[in-house]
């Protein structure tokens, strides 16, 4: 199971990947991993309606990509759901994740 | 959810979704939600919240309550302390002519901020972005390592950076950045241009406008003497040296896809997917900007005296929300003659036959 997160808009416009691999986790973080992403329910619920237009609001694309599957979510600032925030965060601070700015 | 709340509105619901119901519920639910808010003992900066409400959604809540949310203040700064939307603006820091706190992000906001204020008050006649007087709200440290700064509709919102985009600190330190955002507000309260495509790459290239004159007229420096680039030094070095270049759209940092020409303008969808950046409004802002600067330096002298009343009262007076470049290009070209002489127009004029808006 791998989480891709891309950030784009914002001032800059720039878009910045950050992904993690469960399989590159320890097993006991990677079930945690597994918690985070269920806890999210990024399967369940369809992204929210755009609530963007507004001038630099950060963008963000969420895909996760499980045995064979790639399903993507769309949020700004002002619609990420505070339990994928909490997920993006328990990403951000893993040593494991490979972050990449797109051209 | 909103519904269940109708009946039991609002006494033990938290300030985030008060705030919610406020914005999203009907008209008694938001009526109820900012009574609660009002006399929410837990909310901190309690004027400030309200206030932030007022004018994001139009509310006459100094009515509603009772007493005013127009604070006798032109600037205030907020510490968002790392807690991010729900927690907006957060703890008051430093309110109008009071002395530095020994926050430097908040001082950088406050300063730039001022600094905006000043601009546009003197050289505009703008009394701050509506107009009319109004506060202008900044909160610095929001969410954790957040690499944007944005204008969301009320208030100025800065992340601390994560070294990985911006530099850490660097989202408060460029005046231009900080009048970029406000210059924002500028546009929703005049032309309101749709953020979305040309209409979206006009409001973006406004605020480069705008957050480079506020930058210039704080230099004392002339159109020639300028460097022209937005957010000079604020990127992380590995990136580049900035992150737009007005004098040569498409080279301040490393991926710059900003094209200077028609030509190579970049057609996106407007699809919600962070590549696509609202349909190109950060790429082809490069063009519009483009455009300002061979106008401005063509004019000579300090940019503002000119070019920047041409561009203002095209923004404020000439323009809808779904003006694409061309019906922009030629308000400027004709608010040129109203304001100026033939030789500016037809300084204007080439500046967009340059760029090939207008041929």
């Amino acid at each position: 199971m791998k989480l891709t997160v891309r950030r784009g808009g914002g001032i800059a416009g720039i878009v910045a990947r950050t992904e993690l691999d469960a399989n590159v986790l320890p097993p006991p973080d990677a079930a945690v991993f597994t918690a985070e992403i269920n806890r999210a329910r990024m399967r369940e619920l369809p992204d929210p309606p755009a609530t963007s237009g507004r001038p630099d609001a950060q963008l963000y694309e969420i895909s996760l990509e499980e045995t064979g599957l790639l399903f993507s979510r769309h949020y700004t600032d002002d619609s990420l759901p505070e339990d994928v925030r909490t997920l993006l965060a328990w990403v951000d601070g893993r040593p494991e994740r490979i972050e990449s700015i797109e051209q | 959810m909103l519904a269940n709340l109708q009946n039991h509105c609002c006494g033990i619901a938290p300030p985030d979704l008060l705030a919610r119901l406020a914005i999203e519920g009907d008209i008694h639910q938001r009526e109820a939600a900012v009574r609660a808010l009002a006399t929410s003992a837990a909310i901190r900066s309690q004027r400030a919240v309200l206030g932030h409400l007022d004018r994001q959604l139009n509310l006459n809540i100094g009515k509603m309550i009772g007493f005013s949310v127009t604070p006798d203040r032109r600037l205030t700064v907020y510490d968002n302390q790392k807690k991010g939307r729900p927690f907006l603006p957060g703890v008051r820091m430093r309110g109008w002519g009071e002395p530095p706190a020994e926050d430097q992000a908040v001082n950088q906001a406050y300063d730039g901020s001022s600094a905006t204020y000043e601009f546009y008050r003197d050289v505009l006649q703008r009394n701050s972005l509506d107009g009319s007087g109004m506060e202008l709200v900044s909160s610095v440290h929001y969410g954790v390592a957040f690499d944007n700064a944005f204008w969301d509709g009320a208030q100025m919102v800065y992340g601390d950076g994560s070294g990985r985009i911006f530099q850490i600190g660097g989202l408060t330190r460029a005046v231009d950045v900080i009048a970029h955002e406000l210059t924002h507000g500028v546009t929703e309260q005049t032309a309101g241009l749709v953020y979305s495509k040309q209409s979206g790459a006009l409001n973006e290239s406004f605020s480069d406008v705008f957050g480079s004159l506020v930058k210039q007229y704080s230099l004392k420096q002339t159109a020639a003497e300028a460097d022209w680039l937005i957010g000079a030094g604020i990127l992380v070095p590995q990136l580049g040296a900035a992150l737009r270049s007005m004098s040569k759209p498409g080279t301040a940092y490393t991926g710059d896809r900003q094209p200077g020409h028609m030509d190579d303008y970049v057609d996106l969808p407007d699809n919600n997917d962070p590549r696509n950046d609202n349909g190109g409004v950060h790429i082809n802002s490069g063009i519009p900007n483009h455009a300002f600067y061979l106008a401005a330096t063509a004019l000579g002298g300090s940019a503002w005296e000119k070019a920047g009343k041409i561009w203002y009262t095209t923004l404020t007076k000439h323009l809808h929300p779904n003006t694409q470049f061309s019906e922009a290009a030629l308000a400027t070209v004709a608010v040129a003659g109203e304001l100026f002489s033939s030789t500016a127009q037809t300084a204007v004029r080439n500046a967009w036959l340059e760029v090939g808006v207008l041929s």
